[in-house]
């Protein structure tokens, strides 16, 4: 029995699982990281034939999946909200070619920023590739929506995106498993043509994209999770989607038989319901996790005027951050409860953010950098990136200075050559370096740009939990000088307090030179050790193996 | 019945790992729940905190309303006052009282420890201190939850359960070091509560209960009566202050005279 408590991510593998799923693909991100893990875990204790693997980076985990769909297999593909933007290209691509093996898309969004640079509202991207969305309120309805979402993405022949937020992800409850689907046998499509999208093609598989849209419609109007409940006589009425369902159900209680009610968990919206509601209230709520995409459309932008309609855009409810029940109780005027009052807590409760593990070799990286660039420019600015390393950039290291997305810090260095600062300067991880950092370096080292590019190489990706890194050691730099930078360029350091004078000596070298240098800061991480020493044996098996199909 | 806890403490302490044991205890009962928690960034020695929801009704949300928790469980001082706008007048508090000091503006301890001992129903205890005795630093977290279990509506055998079960694969050792971790956090709590019923202040009892080598068993009766009518003394405030700050522990039964 205890091992049906899930998180919201887990209850979404195990929805594939059950669903059939050959192959599973996925790169780590707070909160979709548990996703993958699931699946992974779960075919290591099973024996489970489900494939997969922690791609470089999320675009790529797209195309694996779309690949197996093509093959005509079932594939998930898990990543979190800014993963999607990275996966953007074929994402909104495979919306018009069309699948063949049912395709599901989940993707994490994180209002409230717990572990993210933005709170981008995956719904958008749905709406926007014409694709349908289901967005599960707990974790019964994770694990199935998944079950659902495959069966829709085959009978529509469609990518189908499912959206958590972090409070479902990373939220765990009981969840009852129905019986396992059978996985696909393996078989390809007689005529490709919709999956080569030449001009010709494309447009004819655009325009079955736009045909599938009334299916989508009737789907939506007719799916008995959309529900819509009216009472006598006109009285306000709520729109409620997805997770906001539980904080709206705690705040109002029983008040909530007061109200018309419509509650959503798919999208395309349900227009005729949407009608229906409006009709019969004299005003409507809407109550959604995320940006305001429901009140958007059916307020025309707020243009709408009868019946009002109240929410984010109105100042009734939060525009940033996460919903809550008391932010509920706000919006409806209700009263919030006492709590306990301590006598002077203020003057003894600081924030505790977190920070570098004691010992982190990323500390010591930050700190010969620092003091070198002490002498030669202290106004030098480091173009940083994201991982644990991140961390660096508050004090008292204070040691990078941007951080915009993955895999930004080099692009971002050669902007800065090219701005007329001189030399330029950035920070990445391996993991970052490889998910899309290399490109970039190919820029510099095309045009041996003058900045110095510290590779922080802790042979794993860390702040996701240890998930494997896709290079580590000498395979960096020979990545690193198969994009063309000098081999007497490409300097090794190992940051500890020990080596300390020799790195620093090294950087003082290479940032008396005018030109392209890599500094491979190469220590691996403290905190795991044992996962690291456990992927090198793996990744040495691999090699030495012959893959056999399954 | 519904009854919010508030798990808290700093990233590494065992903060989710105690979650889960009380997840698992609450299913076991037969109960419904809901347990949210932070992962990622803030794991990494930052404010780390999970809600535990249970009621024998289905649980909607993931969160918990300010004044609606019944207890704040904690394995660090300051991060024990973190999220008390959540807990309800009459909540409780059940927290270790050892500093996880990793911010440079971490509080003078002595003002952290008023604040915090003037919280009316409170179980603070030394439960580093104890978790060494039980036989490892690690069941520090373990200790708390021991203390919190008598205040809590599940019966203690499935939270020792839940131990046995967790820690059967790291070898018998762990287990017993976890076992009696709970027990002493456990009779700790005993105490405070017989201090608290027998009318001693609540900064009294927990500068005292925090300076008591606790065996994983209850403290005999007549124990519990000795430090009940001592701690009721006039100079109960100043004994108590003498062995918070003499820092050496004494045992149960090692009543100091008047």
């Amino acid at each position: 029995m205890s091992d049906l408590i899930f998180l919201g991510g887990e209850a979404v593998a195990h929805g594939a699982i059950d669903a059939g799923i050959s192959a599973a693909f996925a790169y780590p991100g707070t909160p979709s990281t548990e996703i993958y893990q699931a699946i992974e875990d779960h075919a290591k204790k099973h024996g489970h034939h489900v494939r997969g693997m922690w791609s470089t980076n999320e675009k790529v985990a797209l195309e694996e999946g779309v690949g197996v769909s093509y093959a005509g297999r079932r594939a998930l593909v898990s990543m979190k909200h800014v993963g999607l933007n990275v996966a953007a290209d074929p994402f909104m691509n495979v919306a018009v070619s069309g699948v063949h093996g049912g395709l599901v898309v989940v993707v994490a969004d994180d209002p409230g920023m717990h572990s993210s640079q933005n709170e981008q509202d995956s719904r958008y991207f749905a709406d926007f590739a014409m694709v349908p969305c289901l967005e599960p309120a707990d974790q019964q309805q994770c694990y199935d929506f998944t079950r659902e979402a495959f069966e829709l993405s085959e009978s529509l022949q469609v990518p189908v995106l499912l959206r958590l937020v972090t409070r479902l992800a990373h939220s765990r409850s009981r969840v009852k498993l129905a019986k396992a689907r059978a996985q696909n046998v393996a078989n390809f499509v007689a005529d490709p043509s919709r999956f080569i999208l030449l001009p010709a093609n494309a447009r004819r598989a655009y325009a079955s994209l736009v045909d599938k849209q009334t299916a989508l419609q009737a789907y939506s109007e007719s799916r008995p999770d959309n529900t819509l409940t009216l009472r006598e006589g006109k009285r306000p009425g709520i729109l409620v989607s997805g997770l906001a369902w539980n904080y709206l159900q705690e705040a109002l209680g029983d008040a909530l038989q007061e109200y018309n009610l419509l509650r959503i968990g798919f999208y395309p919206l349900p227009v005729k319901k949407i009608r229906q509601l409006l009709d019969a209230s004299s005003e409507v709520f809407i109550v959604e996790e995320g940006y305001p995409f429901i009140e958007r459309y059916v307020s025309a932008l707020g243009l709408m005027q009868e019946p009002p309609i109240r929410g984010k855009l109105t100042g009734d409810l939060p525009r940033m951050g996460e919903l809550s029940q008391d932010a509920i109780k706000r919006c409806f005027g209700l009263p919030m409860r006492a709590s306990l009052q301590i006598a002077g807590l203020a003057d003894v409760l600081v924030g505790r953010p977190p920070s570098l593990c004691d010992k982190c070799p990323h500390t010591d990286s930050y700190l010969a950098i620092n003091e070198v660039i002490a002498e030669f420019n202290p106004d030098a600015r480091v173009m940083g990136d994201i991982g644990c390393y991140t961390l660096g950039a508050v004090g008292p290291l204070k040691g990078m200075h941007s951080c915009l997305c993955m895999g930004a810090s080099i692009g971002m260095a050669i902007g800065v050559v090219h701005a007329g600062m001189g030399q330029a300067l950035c920070v990445i991880g391996d993991g970052t370096f490889t998910h899309s950092g290399m490109t970039a370096l190919l820029d510099a080292a095309r045009d041996n740009t003058n900045i110095k590019v510290f590779i922080l190489d802790n042979s794993i990706i860390a702040m996701t939990g240890g998930q494997p890194t896709m290079a580590t050691d000498e395979e960096v730099v020979d990545l690193v000088a198969g994009l063309g930078v000098p081999r007497t360029h490409i300097r090794i350091v190992v940051p500890s307090p020990h080596k300390k004078p020799h790195t620093t000596a090294t950087i003082r070298e290479e940032l008396a030179y005018t030109g392209l240098s890599v500094i491979i800061a190469r220590r691996a991480c403290v905190t795991y050790a044992k996962e690291i020493k456990g992927q090198k044996e793996t990744r040495e098996h691999k090699r030495m193996i012959q893959v056999m199909p399954v | 019945m519904n009854y919010d806890l508030v798990v808290c403490g700093v990233g590494g302490q065992g903060v989710l790992t105690l979650a889960g044991v009380i997840d698992h205890a609450i299913h076991e009962a037969g109960l419904q729940l809901k347990q949210s928690e932070v992962h990622g960034m803030a794991q990494r020695g930052g404010a780390v905190s999970a809600f535990v929801r249970m009621s024998d009704q289905a649980v909607a949300s993931d969160l918990i309303a300010e004044g609606e928790a019944h207890m704040i469980l904690s394995v660090e001082p300051m991060e024990a006052l973190r999220y008390l706008q959540l807990l309800r007048p009459d909540g409780w508090i059940v927290t270790d009282i050892t500093p996880m000091v990793n911010v440079a503006n971490y509080p003078p301890l002595e003002a952290l420890y008023q604040v915090l001992f003037s919280a009316p129903r409170l179980v603070a205890l030394d439960a580093a201190r104890l978790a060494q005795l039980a036989g490892s630093i690690k069941v520090q977290n373990t200790v708390v939850l021991g203390a919190a279990a008598m205040h809590l509506p599940l019966p203690p055998e499935l939270f020792e359960n839940q131990l046995r079960h967790l820690f059967a694969r790291k070898g018998e050792r762990i287990v017993n070091a976890n076992i009696n971790a709970f027990r002493m956090g456990d009779a700790a709590s005993r105490l405070a509560a017989a201090l608290v019923a027998a009318g001693v202040a609540s900064d009294v009892v927990a500068r005292a209960i925090s300076r008591i080598a606790f065996a994983p068993q209850p403290v005999p009766a007549p124990c519990v009566n000795a430090w009940c009518q001592r701690l009721l003394q006039p100079d109960a405030g100043a004994l108590a202050m003498r062995l918070f700050e003499g820092l050496e522990s004494v045992a149960p039964e090692a009543v100091p005279a008047a």
